[in-house]
């Protein structure tokens, strides 16, 4: 017991840090991610034919392939062109072009869900089209997607491990660093696995806070 | 890039599509053990079996690949990546699809397994003749999606150093700085395999529904 209260006054503060980055990558890339997905809805639902068309082709594109790409595309690709960013805003701008592309069709799909009868009783009413999205369909839209954007939130979560492959030093790579440093065979990645399971948790449980919240009003 | 390099990117390709589908194959297999549990009458198994979906779907599957590749190294000595790899994609599918599975026998009406009772049918006949018909009929799309995202999760495996086109990709990166052709490339040959499996299994999914076995007609 002693061996281990030692080893965590000695690296606590490392995974505490490390879990501070892995939680600030995330949640600053969900939220652009949330901003650049209903960006891409609203081309799609309002940019005609063509609008339609690339979004549609962005959004396969990206679903269809792994987020390494990406990653790997902008860590190495913007230096080419003199933009000499941070690893951690490389990987996150990254995370925030994928989640996006997944975003769209959470929308798309919460869209889909609502009743016609909804527009049409929108418009019968006299509602200027502005006031009809922002008074009938975003609030549904919103109720239709929380459930999927909370599983999207945890799959952002976990994706951020993967910034460990362009130096980032989040949970995984300081698991990873600590288990070859001190020659543990695998301690640091159950430490690693239980702040994870947290996060997810607390996402879990805000999903379900949110979604009670809007039922409720 | 040159004409060799695409070669060696098309192999890597085809070693990434080999793992995806060995892990696919092993991972249903385990799924199919997995299942039961979330219906068991013990308490105990139904707990182990939440345990594990929740464990497994949360946390990164670069950390479960990273604690097998250690883990199993410190017990065995060091093991192939390319066993690591499937070993960690083979659990961490097999959460996934167990929980398909279990959506596929939620779906199933209330009244069929009244039906079931009231015919007097045994329990593995129930379990042969209308539960795993059904499940698959239920389950083939989000299964078909596992698929795809098995294909997308082996790249991970390239951080532990298993040669796969993500991995084959990021070599000839830093031997040609040539970024944007590489990754075009992969993302090309990833693309491909996802579309393709994506394509193959609606037209498995049509072909069964033109026998009556899965799709709109029971």
């Amino acid at each position: 017991m002693g061996q281990y209260r030692a080893w965590l006054e000695a690296y606590g503060a490392a995974f505490l840090d490390a879990a501070a980055w892995t939680l600030g990558v995330a949640v600053a890339s969900f939220v652009c991610a949330l901003l650049w997905g209903a960006i891409l809805f609203f081309l799609r639902l309002n940019g005609g034919a063509w609008g339609r068309r690339a979004v549609d082709a962005y959004v396969q594109l990206l679903r269809n392939t792994p987020v390494l790409l990406p990653i790997y595309l902008i860590y190495f690709g913007f230096p080419l062109v003199g933009l000499l960013w941070p690893a951690s805003i490389c990987g996150g701008l990254a995370l925030v072009l994928q989640n996006g592309a997944y975003i769209c069709e959470i929308f798309r799909g919460g869209y889909k869900a609502i009743d016609r009868v909804q527009h049409d009783a929108a418009k019968s009413l006299g509602l200027m089209p502005w006031t009809a999205f922002r008074k009938v369909t975003l609030p549904q839209l919103l109720v239709h997607s929380i459930p999927a954007l909370g599983n999207q939130a945890v799959l952002l979560l976990k994706d951020t491990s993967l910034l460990s492959a362009i130096t980032v030093v989040e949970l995984t790579m300081q698991a990873k660093v600590l288990t070859e440093r001190t020659g543990a065979a695998y301690a640091p990645f159950l430490v690693a696995a239980v702040f994870y399971l947290f996060m997810v948790w607390a996402i879990e449980f805000l999903t379900r806070l949110a979604l009670r919240g809007v039922r409720w009003r | 890039m040159t004409p060799s390099d695409l070669w060696v990117l098309a192999q890597a390709a085809a070693i990434s599509l080999l793992m995806a589908l060995a892990s696919i194959a092993f991972g249903t297999l385990l799924a199919t053990l997995l299942t039961p549990l979330a219906f068991a009458p013990w308490r105990l198994l139904r707990a182990f079996y939440r345990l594990y979906i929740f464990v497994v779907r949360g946390t990164p599957v670069l950390l479960l690949a990273l604690l097998v590749f250690y883990a199993l190294a410190s017990f065995w000595g060091r093991i192939s990546p390319y066993t690591a790899g499937v070993v960690v994609l083979t659990f961490y599918l097999a959460a996934l699809i167990a929980e398909v599975f279990r959506g596929g026998v939620l779906a199933i009406p209330r009244p069929l397994w009244d039906c079931c009772t009231s015919l007097g049918l045994p329990r593995l006949s129930i379990l042969r003749r209308v539960v795993s018909p059904l499940v698959a009929r239920y389950a083939l799309p989000p299964y078909l999606n596992v698929c795809v995202m098995a294909v997308k999760a082996s790249s991970v495996l390239s951080i532990i150093s298993v040669w796969e086109l993500t991995l084959a990709s990021r070599e000839i990166i830093e031997r040609t700085l040539d970024v944007y052709r590489v990754l075009a490339v992969a993302a090309l040959f990833y693309f491909i395999m996802c579309f393709a499996i994506d394509r193959l299994g609606r037209q498995l999914e049509s072909r069964l529904a033109a026998r009556g076995f899965a799709g709109e007609r029971l």
